[in-house]
């Protein structure tokens, strides 16, 4: 998957490419606006993550000159906590999503494989990963040819812990992607303790493999290894 | 008590008491002038009778009566110097009546011979001329101090003008609407200096108040990145192959850190963000459906801490307002209500057509009532930063809605209630 990162802040443009070619995506940096056109106008890419407040110039036009180019690229604007009205232009001239500072990594990738998912109009809309296949927006997963049904929350997290393979994922970062702002309400830790617990019961008894992996005192990672 | 009418109660006391006062004196002084008159006016009698005697001589040695005032009859032997002075009643035949008199009596020697003399006098008279002239003291007083009570009221109130116009625009002083305060100029040398003085004193607390929004406005603002940063950083760190354990732990509580200071940062920008208006576009949002939407995302809390949920939603209770503010409001109380909420106890929800009230069991505060829409008065929860009530607060005082608290039968009870103006169904 080709990204193009635009992002002004040199340590967090270093660490977005180093975690994002760490799962096997391929990373174009720009820092400036000037840089990110040309970025585009020489290259194709999958997903653009868009920084708005550039030093010499506002990151709109980016999206702009996207809508003139090519379709098939998704949007995903990376904007300030405190400026809403950045986000709701963004995403009427056209941006797909928005992810506000400081976010989660793993919720970083779960946005960009699901906006370029629902740009691409070749790729198949299934996720899979080795026996296992999710079909988005349906909430039913097959192990093999076996089909089994899952709650929303099972669900979403299968979705998150798929489009995050390979890595530890914090029990926090997880409770935010599943309850947003309320994850802190209460025992959210119990929630994803037993979603998980019961999400293994059901592969594996639908002759699966258990590729959730606890990381002690940490959280999870979903793995193959 | 207002300035005007205590210095009036008090002007009006003291001229009372002394009108009472002077026209007992009055009265008195009166009565004792014409007391002594009336005596002085009988020995002038007294001095008339002897001169009559000596000069007519057919008055001589008989018993003779000179009106009902003037009683002459010769005694044989003189016996006393003594003049006998005495107040009586007496019937009155021109009268019809008893009327008062004054008696004096006493005995005389004139060329030779021995008279006992009895002189009286009537006084009716004299008690009239005392009430009369005390009534007409006394409406005269009250003519002056009426008068003074007015013309003092109306100037009261005309030099006080000023200092009440300055008071109501204090008291219409709102930092979050700009802080501005108008006085008029008085000729009052002492409340010019007192306008002078708040003014100096509001500007001084804008100025302060901006400071410390413009501070705690960048500083959440600018703090963005860094935290961006750090927590990227760490879950790079996250992802090294090569971490022991026990570092790995020390990563995930930095992060854990990262968290707080997340939701901190978020939180200090949402409060600004509603002082600054900046969730200026409203709608009807129709509160029942709101409620009942984040209840079911909250179920699986409410579930896991047995709570018993109790709902009763008025229909149709919409109210103009921002829709993201609206959803804040209704999750924040919620979910104060289900994390303060003991194991197996009770969340209440009640929409009525004007008002919202959540209610959940729980101990009392350790804190008093009032101070419960502090920022960071956090109760026991560990992993609360303490900023959703004052959010709430926030949100209430933006668009007028009465907030309240109190703690009984065991409940926590929050109370919003929402003003006419701005629900649909007024």
């Amino acid at each position: 998957m080709n990204i193009l990162i635009v992002e002004d802040e040199k340590a967090l443009l270093s660490s977005m490419t180093d975690y994002l070619t760490g799962t096997g995506m391929h990373c174009d940096t720009a820092e400036t606006l000037e840089a990110a056109l040309l970025q585009i106008s020489n290259n194709d890419y999958d997903c653009i993550l868009l920084d708005i407040g550039l030093p010499d110039g506002n990151g709109f036009k980016v999206i702009e000159a996207m809508q003139e180019k090519d379709h098939a690229t998704g949007i995903l604007i990376i904007s300030a906590r405190n400026s809403l009205d950045d986000r709701l232009t963004g995403l009427n001239i056209g941006a797909d999503d928005y992810i506000t500072k400081p976010f989660h990594m793993p919720e970083l990738i779960a946005r960009i494989k699901s906006v370029a998912r629902r740009r691409s109009s070749t790729e198949r809309k299934a996720l899979i990963f080795h026996e296992i296949k999710l079909i988005p927006d349906e909430m039913v997963m097959y192990i093999g040819e076996k089909m089994l049904s899952l709650t929303k929350k099972e669900h979403e997290l299968m979705v998150y812990l798929i489009n995050n393979p390979n890595r530890v994922l914090t029990k926090e970062a997880i409770a935010e992607h599943l309850w947003g702002d309320h994850a802190d309400i209460a025992d959210s830790f119990d929630f994803i303790y037993s979603h998980i617990k019961n999400l293994r019961k059901k592969i594996i008894d639908c002759g699966g493999k258990d590729y959730i992996k606890s990381v002690y005192g940490v959280g999870y990672k979903f793995t193959a290894e | 008590m207002k300035l005007l009418n205590l210095t009036n109660r008090f002007y009006i006391i003291v001229a009372l008491t002394l009108l009472l006062v002077s026209s007992v004196f009055l009265a008195y002084r009166v009565i004792y002038l014409i007391d002594t008159e009336t005596t002085e006016h009988m020995l002038y009698t007294k001095l008339r009778v002897e001169q009559q005697i000596i000069a007519q001589p057919q008055l001589q040695k008989v018993a003779f009566t000179i009106g009902d005032n003037i009683r002459v009859e010769p005694i044989n032997r003189f016996s006393t110097f003594k003049v006998q002075l005495r107040d009586t009643i007496r019937y009155d035949e021109y009268e019809e009546g008893l009327i008062p008199f004054r008696e004096m009596t006493y005995e005389q020697q004139i060329l030779g011979e021995a008279y006992r003399i009895s002189i009286s006098q009537r006084l009716t008279q004299n008690n009239d001329l005392v009430s009369g002239l005390t009534i007409t003291f006394l409406l005269v007083a009250i003519d002056i101090i009426a008068c003074f009570y007015f013309l003092n009221r109306y100037f009261s109130s005309s030099i006080w003008r000023p200092f009440y116009k300055a008071l109501d625009s204090l008291k219409k002083f709102d930092l979050q609407r700009g802080g501005k305060v108008r006085f008029e100029p008085s000729r009052v040398d002492e409340f010019n200096a007192l306008n002078e003085e708040l003014i100096k004193l509001t500007e001084k607390v804008n100025s302060d108040y901006r400071n410390l929004k413009e501070f705690t406005e960048n500083m959440s603002h600018e703090t963005q990145t860094p935290l961006a940063i750090i927590r990227s950083k760490l879950e790079l760190l996250l992802q090294s192959d090569n971490l022991r354990p026990e570092q790995m732990e020390q990563v995930h509580a930095t992060l854990d850190a990262i968290n707080r200071l997340t939701k901190m940062n978020r939180g200090l920008i949402m409060l600004t963000r509603i002082e600054n208006d900046q969730y200026a576009e409203e709608e009807l949002v129709e509160i029942g459906a709101l409620l009942q939407s984040r209840l079911e995302d909250l179920e699986l809390f409410m579930q896991s801490r047995g709570l018993s949920v109790e709902t009763v939603l008025a229909q149709d209770v919409s109210v103009r307002m921002n829709k993201y503010l609206a959803d804040i409001l209704v999750s924040n109380l919620l979910s104060n209500a289900i994390k303060y909420n003991r194991e197996g106890g009770k969340l209440i929800v009640s929409l009525f057509a004007d008002s919202l009230m959540v209610s959940n069991s729980g101990t009392p505060l350790s804190i008093p009532d009032h101070r419960i829409f502090e920022r960071f008065k956090r109760g026991d929860s560990p992993d609360s930063v303490g900023l959703g009530l004052a959010i709430v607060k926030r949100i209430c005082d933006h668009y007028h809605f009465f907030l309240s608290y109190r703690y009984d039968e065991d409940l926590h009870r929050f109370y919003v209630q929402f003003p006419k103006e701005r629900r649909n169904n007024a």
